[in-house]
């Protein structure tokens, strides 16, 4: 037996769309627990003075690529199944930036929008019903923008192959990278609070 | 950070050490499997008997004319054969670059050779690494010259045959090739000899799809 369960037909649609339900919540419960329901928060990471949003992410990209590539090492993961999203580099880029603009202005990406939802928060709703704006928007104006969207396609690329190094070498290398990452936000974190703590205390 | 003493270190230096150790450790391997498989031989003979192993040369023509994309062409024949010669859309790849060229395990992949036995081969190949979704072009390159290409109306053909054949000038056109109409079997034998294929579809078939789109 080996994963991914789904693409070696373990079970069909109706279960996977149950798995995704579950995966779902318990992965919204995580991020509200985390405090990413809260805007304030979420919205800090912009101005590096909580980098909690990096910080979670990073450790949860970290834990599932050693997860993957140790389960694909005993072979009980196939790694070749693994969907992964074929990339546009220019239109992606595009989206990108009009979803961290999203994220700053409004203060949510959409899953802690949904998060936010849950708890009752009426901004994230507003937030929401500006998201199932934009899908709707979108679809309607895709005709004309087709084009677009799927220029520049470079297929199904994965950092190794682009670079064209061993796996191995992309985990490695993606750890160091999350090790730094963390430690530079701390100490950001830590200046910029004490920058602030004096402005408070001028202030007084 | 100076002195390296883990016992004084709080939960995130430990988290960190424990995925450091994790990444360095990953460089001692590579989880790419090697050539050896084990495979089911009555499952592989199930799926030849039951014909659904492969797919037409008119059903591959009717996909590349549709625009189709849900799907990866490979031409297993030498690269100097696949330089002279190839159905448009194609990717070369022989037996042996097989192994690790890049293919997918959830694509379907259809590969076709000049006559059928190396595809029929690199399928087996394909099959035993686990590629569930391997097509073999049936008949080959043979039968995409004979059915697409150059297809060929007996002169004793049924009105729904005579219909049929009507679609399969506009896609042998389509592909750079051409219909023959009637005549006997001797004349059959006769033309078949112009298989000289020529490599005019190469060229931007993307805009044709789009003028053409009669397929579906």
């Amino acid at each position: 037996m080996s994963a991914p369960f789904y693409r070696y037909a373990l079970f069909g649609d109706e279960m996977s769309l149950i798995l995704a339900v579950v995966i779902g919540i318990g992965f919204g419960f995580f991020l509200e627990r985390a405090g990413f329901g809260s805007a304030k928060k979420l919205v800090a990471q912009f101005y590096f003075t909580d980098m909690a949003v990096f910080k979670v992410m990073f450790s949860a990209i970290v834990t599932a690529m050693l997860g993957m590539f140790y389960l694909s090492w005993a072979g009980l993961l196939d790694l070749s199944m693994v969907f992964v999203a074929p990339t546009y580099w220019l239109p992606q880029l595009v989206g990108g930036l009009i979803l961290g603009f999203g994220f700053i202005i409004g203060g949510y990406c959409p899953g802690t929008s949904l998060v936010a939802v849950s708890t009752g928060r009426l901004d994230a709703l507003a937030f929401c019903g500006g998201v199932l704006g934009g899908i709707f928007a979108y679809g309607e104006v895709y005709p004309s923008i087709a084009g677009f969207v799927t220029s520049t396609s470079m297929g199904r690329v994965t950092l190794d192959s682009w670079l064209g190094v061993r796996l191995s070498l992309v985990v490695f290398a993606v750890v160091l990278v999350a090790v730094l990452g963390f430690w530079g936000a701390t100490t950001v974190e830590r200046k910029l609070a004490r920058r602030e703590g004096a402005d408070a205390g001028a202030l007084t | 950070m100076s002195r390296i003493d883990p016992r004084g270190w709080g939960l995130n230096q430990r988290l960190a050490a424990v995925a450091l150790t994790l990444g360095a450790l990953t460089l001692l391997g590579s989880p790419s499997p090697g050539g050896a498989v084990t495979l089911d031989t009555r499952e592989l003979a199930d799926i030849v008997e039951s014909e659904v192993d492969h797919i037409t040369a008119d059903e591959l023509a009717d996909w590349i004319v549709q625009g189709r994309a849900d799907y990866r062409l490979i031409d297993v024949r030498s690269p100097e054969a696949y330089a002279e010669y190839h159905i448009p859309s194609a990717e070369s790849a022989t037996l042996r670059d097989l192994y690790d060229y890049p293919l997918y395990r959830n694509e379907k992949i259809v590969l076709y050779s000049g006559g059928g036995i190396h595809s029929a081969q690199a399928w087996f190949l394909l099959r035993a690494r686990g590629f569930a979704g391997s097509y073999i072009l049936l008949g080959g390159l043979d039968a995409w010259t004979d059915e697409v290409l150059f297809p060929w109306l007996p002169a004793d053909a049924t009105p729904a045959e005579v219909a049929e054949f009507e679609h399969r000038r506009r896609v042998s056109e389509l592909f750079g090739g051409k219909a023959r109409a009637g005549g006997g079997a001797v004349e059959q034998a006769g033309v078949e000899l112009p298989k000289v294929a020529p490599p005019a579809p190469v060229a931007a078939p993307r805009k044709r799809r789009k003028l053409h789109k009669q397929g579906c």
